[in-house]
């Protein structure tokens, strides 16, 4: 058969298929070594890596603690808000190889159910298609479209959500300031972290997006605002889409609660603060404090001109937070600087009470002393000026008609020294900060003998003093601690640490902490002093002459208090900008006093910036303060006051 | 004269062993399709999830052809090599010149929604090429390189084709398979030193000429754990779900690498993974425990063939099976480097498992028409 004829052509293979066989055996012998170690002995690993894979802690957002007014209104809240995403990659396709992609029918439903402008819909798609071009990771990651949309927009787009695939709104917390610029300084805003403070605030557990504190309240009270982040394992696939959770694939919690931020109770009342901001509408700069004289806590504290902190705290988009910080930096008027408790000023007339006091206490004069007023003093080779000639004039007289001349006097004649007026402002808290704990604090300047001598390379004239005793010349006091010493005045002696926070509660509403007023010192007011002093206050106020006098006559509030023209270092009067030079030329316009008069219970002080004279502009401003503040006092008495609800 | 010996003698010796293997591992394939795909279900992609029922077609389609071809006796078909050999490096051309391109490779002719890949079918083409000249060239002396040209260049062509689409795995394989071959022969010592000496200058020269995709593969293969999310993380994923399989496995459908879709090409390239997640160390050794006795049944065969043709066929056929095998199970395990080599009768695919089908037909063929009355397996 042929077949048996060619069997011997298959010796030369035979020995060789053992061989093969023994090869094949061999190869797949590797392989089962293989899986043996992938499969037994190192199981449990990949079993975690397994494991791991579909495992992403999720982070639970917190709130931040609410501020509120001491009646409990909300002066500063986080209000819900909604983010547009798209994912460019969904909303574009690309109907040729090699053209550049197109806007599916769903971007265009997206564009019909915002109503969005061409000019805007043109910008966005040309960025997403410019995305989807470059090929890169970002194409399928979410871009934020829009933010803050309105709650209409909110209901529109989730109605037709299975119409828009690729199209997220993501719900975010944004800082809402309901009372809006009323209050700005004092409550602050917040800001996005950026790369460079990140840096020192990763450890305390900050992350890319997040908001902080920039100023006021919301800045040194951020720890206790913030809240702490909680977070949730959950179980996705590869394309990082949610699955439902299985047995036995997380170790330990699975979830960590989120803890709200602490609640702030402030002194601030919300309704004074609008009748400051009220008081002082005409005015284009400057400070208002109204300060509880039996404990140093803030009822009010407004600074102009103020910035709405909404817009600048992110709520808007950042294109809105962006113009603001413009804005608020290239104004010359500079709003960002909270002129209560940031910015210090020549006091003026308002430090005549201290100068008075310097001599009365050292006994160098008694409320009987008289000099004559020409409306001027040479003293060495130089003029002092008086605002007017006020003739004979005793000490209650100076302070309520505001005579220069006699505290020209109380230095030359007398025998006031610098360290005379600076011992007695120490006393009163100025020349240090008042620890009122918000924004940069001013501690102004209370100069001393050796300080001036040291300023002015070794020589110390006495018109330095003469100067000092009116409250110009180189000291210098902020708003707040004017208001403070006033108090002291007012209450027989005793200088309070400011208050601003009153409480610190849970979200709950139990109180975590609260403050008792703190006495910085007493100032030894000695009580027939203070009966000279006040009697003076009083008079500057409601009588013929006083320089508050014609104010009142219109207001007629129950006030004592003084007003003050500091004078301000001239500009040059060349520049072009006259208008501009005009104003900055203008005095400081001050006034400062207590109310009510028998049994003061609050201190106001209010500083027009560039205002002019005290008695014209700022004392109009403090009257209508006190009186707005009355109008409360006495509506409150008809109705027990109580906190309002507070929506969250 | 065979006509007599076709009708009566051979199905007495139909393969029973050789065709419940091919079998089960088909029947596992299409369970494990079904597995792999699942995760399909109530997505953009459903449709990904009945591919399965086109894989029973498939094998159907490929059962029938099978049937044909180990009915006719395969000295008809050694009458035809060339022709059917010329026929297959004509199919490569008209890829080369017409093909569209699928991911970046041109190895489809379409002909209407129909697709097919002449390189898979080339694969059988070539064994039965190389086959048919060493059956016209038996030897009794050693062989030397220049005896073994005509065969290496029956090789080189289509290898060279393929390689060109660019499509390494299948070049791989024909080169192996012809080593396998070339293996069975008797070669003088001189020449296999010189062949190894020359392959040690060759290689480094190609590894220039290779793609940049070919090469990261390799270079991701060296240092697995290197990129994780861009080449190597084909390797990285497929090895996690063997390794999470563990001894028993996750259950048929629990495997959570393929249900969490953390690996890719699960249906194609990657089929084994599934497997190994879903049945364990315990069924991946019942499934490589197939692939080998198939592998050594087909040795079997080869060595109690009728003829220098039906061994060689045979050798052929099995190391197709073997070094697809081979490949596809050593990369999923991550000894081997990721080159797209289909695992047979577990990958999805027409042409795949049309060929493997065709290639298990083959050995059945020549199974069939063996020489009871002088077993070889007894010199074994």
């Amino acid at each position: 058969m042929s077949v048996l004829q060619q069997r011997p052509d298959v010796s030369e293979f035979r020995r060789r298929f053992k061989w093969l066989a023994l090869f094949q055996l061999l190869c797949f012998g590797v392989l089962v070594g293989r899986l043996f170690q992938l499969q037994l002995v190192q199981a449990e690993d990949y079993q975690a890596i397994a494991r791991e894979n579909i495992v992403r802690r999720v982070t639970l957002a917190t709130t931040r603690g609410i501020i509120r007014d001491r009646f409990g209104k909300p002066l500063a809240a986080s209000r819900p808000a909604y983010n547009l995403y798209v994912t460019p990659k969904r909303v574009t396709q690309v109907d040729k190889e090699g053209q550049p992609p197109v806007m599916t029918p769903v971007w265009a439903k997206l564009v019909a159910y915002l109503n969005l402008g061409d000019e805007e819909v043109g910008r966005l798609e040309q960025k997403l298609v410019a995305i989807v071009a470059e090929g890169g990771k970002r194409k399928d990651q979410q871009i934020l479209l829009k933010e803050d949309i309105s709650f209409d927009d909110v209901a529109v787009l989730s109605t037709h959500a299975h119409e828009l695939p690729g199209i997220d709104v993501v719900d975010v917390s944004v800082r809402f300031y309901p009372q809006k610029s009323v209050g700005a300084h004092a409550l602050g805003y917040m800001r996005e972290v950026d790369p460079e403070m990140l840096a020192e605030m990763r450890r305390q557990g900050y992350v890319e997006g997040d908001h902080v504190g920039a100023s006021g309240i919301e800045r040194s009270w951020e720890s206790y605002l913030r809240g702490t982040r909680g977070w949730e394992k959950v179980i996705v696939d590869a394309r990082g889409a949610r699955r439902p959770m299985r047995p036995g694939i997380i170790d330990g919690p699975s979830r960590v609660d989120p803890i709200p931020g602490r609640d702030l109770r402030l002194s601030l009342d919300a309704d004074v603060q609008a009748a400051i901001e009220r008081a002082m509408r005409g005015e284009l700069a400057g400070g208002a404090a109204l300060v509880d004289v039996e404990s140093g806590q803030i009822l009010g504290l407004v600074s102009k001109p103020g910035y709405d902190p909404n817009q600048l705290s992110g709520g808007s988009g950042k294109g809105v937070v962006r113009d603001a910080f413009q804005r608020m930096f290239s104004d010359q008027l500079k709003p960002a600087l909270d002129k209560t408790v940031s910015g210090a000023y020549p006091p003026g007339s308002t430090w005549k009470p201290f100068t008075a006091l310097a001599a009365l206490e050292k006994g160098l004069i008694d409320k009987n002393v008289r000099t004559v007023c020409r409306g001027f003093l040479t003293f060495g080779k130089r003029v002092f000026k008086c605002t007017q000639a006020h003739g004979s004039c005793d000490l209650h007289r100076a302070i309520a008609a505001s005579c220069n001349v006699y505290f020209y006097q109380l230095v030359a004649t007398y025998g006031v020294t610098m360290d005379m007026i600076a011992e007695v402002g120490g006393r009163y808290g100025f020349g240090r900060r008042t620890g009122i704990g918000i924004n940069a604090e001013a501690s102004g300047r209370m100069p001393t003998k050796a300080w001036m001598t040291l300023r002015n390379k070794g020589q110390f004239r006495q018109g330095y003093t003469v100067n000092a005793a009116i409250g110009q010349g180189a000291t210098t006091v902020t708003v707040l601690q004017l208001a403070l010493a006033y108090a002291a005045l007012a209450n027989g002696g005793t200088l309070y640490q400011p208050q601003i926070v009153q409480a610190v509660e849970t979200a709950g509403g139990d109180v975590v902490q609260e403050f008792q007023p703190r006495v910085r010192r007493k100032t030894n007011l000695d009580p027939k002093f203070r009966t000279l002093v006040h009697q003076a206050l009083l008079s500057g106020v409601t009588e013929i002459g006083g320089t508050a006098y014609q104010t009142w006559r219109q207001l007629g509030v129950d006030v004592a208090g003084k007003t003050g023209t500091a004078q301000v270092s001239h500009k040059a009067t060349g520049s072009a900008d006259l208008e501009r030079v005009y104003y900055f030329n203008r005095d400081h316009a001050w006034f400062a006093g207590y109310a009510p008069t028998t049994k003061p219970e609050v201190a106001v002080v209010v500083l027009i910036e560039h205002g002019g004279g005290g008695s014209k502009h700022a004392a109009p401003v403090a009257l209508n303060i006190v009186r707005a503040w009355e109008d409360l006092k006495r509506k409150r008495a008809g109705e027990r006051p109580r906190p309002l609800e507070v929506t969250p | 004269m065979m006509r007599g010996g076709l009708a009566g003698r051979p199905r007495d010796h139909f393969d029973w062993p050789l065709f419940i293997a091919a079998a089960l591992i088909a029947v596992l394939g299409v369970v494990n399709l079904y597995s792999a795909t699942s995760v399909y279900l109530g997505t953009s992609r459903a449709a990904l999830a009945e591919i399965y029922i086109n894989q029973v077609y498939w094998l159907a389609i490929g059962g029938v052809a099978g049937a044909v071809v180990a009915a006719i006796d395969y000295r008809h078909i050694e009458r035809f090599a060339y022709v059917i050999y010329t026929l297959g490096v004509f199919s490569l051309i008209v890829v080369a010149v017409l093909a569209r391109d699928v991911r970046g490779a041109a190895r489809w002719i379409n002909i209407g929604s129909f697709s097919f890949q002449p390189s898979e079918f080339m694969k059988l083409c070539l064994v039965i090429a190389v086959a048919k000249y060493l059956h016209d060239d038996p030897r009794s002396e050693p062989r030397t390189l220049k005896d073994m040209a005509i065969p290496a260049v029956l090789v080189a062509v289509p290898t060279a084709l393929v390689v060109r689409q660019p499509d390494l795995g299948t070049g791989i394989i024909m080169t192996l398979v012809f080593g396998a071959i070339v293996a069975l022969t008797r070669m003088r010592r001189s020449s296999v030193l010189i062949f190894v000496v020359s392959m040690a200058v060759i290689l480094p020269v190609a590894w220039q000429y290779a793609l940049p995709y070919q090469r990261a593969r390799l270079t991701s293969f060296l240092n697995p754990t290197a990129d994780l999310t861009g080449i190597g993380y084909h390797a990285h994923h497929a090895r996690v779900a063997i390794g999470n399989g563990g001894l028993l496995g996750q259950g048929f459908t629990q495997g959570m690498q393929n249900q969490y879709r953390f690996l890719p090409d699960q249906y194609s390239d990657f089929p084994f993974p599934v497997f190994a997640e879903e049945w364990g160390f315990v069924g991946s050794m019942v499934l490589i425990g197939l692939y080998a006795f198939l592998v050594l049944w087909s040795v079997r065969i080869a060595a109690r063939a009728r003829d220098r043709f039906g061994a060689v066929l045979a050798v052929g056929c099995g190391a197709v099976i073997f070094w697809h095998a081979i490949f596809n199970l050593g990369m999923a395990a991550g000894v081997l480097p990721v080159v797209g080599i289909t695992l047979p009768l577990f990958s999805y695919g027409g042409s795949s498992v049309t060929t493997v089908l065709l290639a298990v037909a083959l050995l059945m063929n020549v199974s069939m028409r063996r020489n009871a009355t002088f077993s070889p397996v007894e010199r074994l």
